[in-house]
């Protein structure tokens, strides 16, 4: 158990292209933090720099109250989920399992019974005499992540662990992880690009664009309140409508130049309300209907209930609370 | 994959034709040749040939200069795979740490490869000959005298040396390949698992890479045993006092030189039998053994 803290790190890789600049973040004993960002964000590199296995340029990284920066892999305290799992294909699950503590030294006993332990939480004992070509991807999942939970480190590393699972498998791993992480309240730093996946598992999210930090917080304060259009777009889906004000005159914000963002779920259908939208698109989601369409020349979506009527306008309104202003520059909040 | 279907039944055998008279005209019949021939003895002006059984294998088996020549092939490939993987491993490691700077690097290790072994063989020649060689001078120059017309050991050192040297990077390729093929994330995680450099080349690199030194094993015990005949025939031509006399060459030797072409065929037809072993054992083993 530690704390992990990352003081103005930044990296720049071989050849020039910067990945990561200037991050700040505290991560409490036992927390669970979310890196979330689009693709090429910097978040595996991010991660890789806390375990060890990417250089760090600038700045510092601690876990526990040690400065870490030149600290093997090894002696770092973390275990490390892989997207691909990165299992040794020529050993048994239990050889995968008992790698990481043979190399230690750990007491044979010891090893069995930290094996069995992890084998009976993760219902891998009936498979622990198989190699890992002899078991489905969501079992591959879980013996990695037995080979974390074994070494009972400090901190637990995932890079996008579910994204090879079909959803119905990633939604069943992804309560399961969360379920996982209360128990052993072990600190995480989680990667993924899946903004559901982000808001389901995170105490804290920390959201990365272009290799920089453009809001932390827990997943409710993101959601009602990004710190910018950036992250309005980004967390929550349907994403967030980002308008030019002009383009939406009747509305409240108008008067103010900049981008209004608000989302689907809050406009109201109204037939006389101030926005009128001409539909191009309609997309039946069976609880709830993704209606696409067009606003003073700029792309709106608003969800519906699948019972109304449709026709090729529908007027809305918007109430007051549920808008928000980016400036149209720099993309910050506007409060 | 698509499947053609020929609704002539000719053509498929017309298509095949020149690759099947090739086969059959280079391989086919010379090796059936060899069969025949190895059960008959020529007198010594060639006008009589005589049904002799296995008296030509017989005589093998009771010739000390043959069961050298066997003891002489089987060092001779053991150290020619060796010392050609080894160095071609090393180099591959080499590589595979830095592969940003790959392509260079790599074409300029081809090259060796596609010199042919007798340019290889007399280039060693000239770098190692006793009166003209720069080698031998410089060895010299530090007390140590270089003679393989005479020396048994240092003219296997030389063929040795020579045969390995071209074939480093057709294996050095091939396990870079390999080892381009292992996923980075693999031994990261083993990295985080505790093990150093050492730990990892061994408890991971070395088994997941198995499956290509398996199979470049056979390719270089079939190629010092077979392909090798250029190199001797410009260095050493078997010599001193047979030290260099690998199978091959003697089948040469015994058959052209000699003129005794019964004991020849008989030895070509031993050869036979190892290739078709190593074959088998190749197919068996590689998708038995070497899997993980
Ligand atoms: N070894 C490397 N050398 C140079 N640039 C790299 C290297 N690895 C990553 N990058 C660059 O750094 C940036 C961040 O990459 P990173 O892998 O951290 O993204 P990511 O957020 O994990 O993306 P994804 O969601 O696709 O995995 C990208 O622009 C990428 O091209
Ligand atoms: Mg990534």
């Amino acid at each position: 158990m530690a704390s992990i803290t990352l003081d103005n790190v930044g990296k720049v890789y071989p050849g020039g292209t910067r990945a990561i600049g200037d991050v700040s973040l505290d991560i409490a004993d036992g927390e669970f933090i979310v890196l979330v960002g689009p693709s090429g964000c910097g978040k595996s590199t991010l991660l890789r720099m806390v375990a060890g296995l990417e250089s760090i340029t600038e700045g510092e990284v601690r876990i526990g109250d040690r400065v870490v920066n030149e600290i093997e892999p090894a002696d770092r305290d973390i275990a490390m989920v892989f997207q691909n799992y990165a299992l040794y294909p020529h050993m048994s699950v239990r050889q995968n399992l008992e790698y990481g503590l043979k190399n230690r030294r750990t007491p044979k006993a010891e090893i069995n019974r930290r094996v069995e332990e992890a084998a009976g939480i993760l219902q891998l004992a009936p498979y622990l005499d198989r190699k890992p070509r002899a078991l489905s991807g969501g079992q591959r999942q879980r013996v990695a992540m037995g080979r974390a939970i074994v070494r009972e480190p400090a901190a637990f590393l995932f890079d996008e662990p579910l994204s090879n699972l079909d959803a119905k498998l990633r939604v069943a791993m992804r309560l399961e992880i969360k379920e996982l992480q209360r128990r052993l309240s072990t600190t995480s730093l989680y990667v993924t690009h899946d903004q559901l996946e982000a808001m389901t598992l995170a105490d804290r999210l920390v959201v990365l664009n272009m290799g920089k930090v453009e809001q932390i917080g827990t997943p409710l304060d993101v959601y009602r309140k990004p710190a910018s259009a950036f992250v309005a777009g980004f967390i929550g889906s349907p994403a967030m409508n980002l308008v030019p004000a002009r383009a939406v005159p009747r509305l409240p914000g108008s008067a103010h130049a900049g981008l209004l963002g608000f989302r689907p779920e809050d406009l109201v259908i109204e037939p006389d309300g101030p926005i009128a939208m001409k539909i191009t698109a309609v997309e039946e989601l069976g609880a709830q209907r993704l209606v696409h369409g067009e606003v003073g020349g700029e792309p709106m979506t608003v969800t519906m209930s699948p019972q109304a009527e449709l026709s090729d306008m529908v007027h809305m309104s918007l109430p007051a609370q549920a808008l928000h202003r980016f400036d149209e520059k720099s993309g910050r909040r506007l409060d | 994959m698509k499947r053609t279907i020929f609704s002539n039944q000719l053509l498929p055998w017309l298509l095949l034709a020149p690759q099947l008279a090739i086969t059959f005209i280079f391989f086919l019949w010379p090796a059936a040749q060899a069969i025949r021939q190895s059960f008959l003895r020529e007198d010594a002006f060639g006008i009589n040939t005589s049904f002799v059984g296995l008296a030509n294998f017989e005589a093998l088996w009771n010739s000390s200069q043959y069961l050298n020549s066997l003891k002489v092939t089987a060092i001779f490939a053991v150290s020619v795979t060796v010392l050609s993987m080894g160095a071609a491993l090393l180099l591959a490691i080499a590589v595979d740490r830095m592969m940003k700077s790959t392509r260079p690097y790599t074409t300029l290790l081809v090259w060796p490869y596609a010199v042919a072994p007798a340019v290889a063989g007399i280039l060693w020649w000239f770098i190692f000959n006793p009166t003209i060689g720069v080698l031998p001078y410089v060895m010299d120059r530090f007390g140590y005298d270089w003679n393989h017309v005479s020396n048994p050991g240092q003219a296997m050192t030389l063929v040795v040396i020579a045969s390995a040297w071209k074939q480093i990077s057709y294996n050095f390729l091939f396990f870079v390949a390999g080892l381009q093929a292992i996923p980075a994330s693999m031994r990261e995680a083993a990295a985080i698992d505790g093990a150093g450099p050492v730990r990892r080349f061994f408890d991971i690199t070395l088994p997941l890479l198995s499956p290509t030194t398996f199979f470049l094993l056979v390719v270089n015990i079939v190629y010092s045993m077979f392909e090798t005949f250029a190199v001797i025939d410009a260095t050493t031509e078997g010599g001193p006092a047979q030290a260099t006399n690998i199978m091959v060459y003697k089948v040469y030797f015994d058959g052209f030189v000699g003129q005794n072409i019964g004991s020849s065929a008989a030895q070509s037809v031993v050869l036979m039998l190892i290739v078709i072993a190593l074959t088998v054992i190749q197919f068996r083993y590689v998708e038995k053994r070497v899997e993980y």
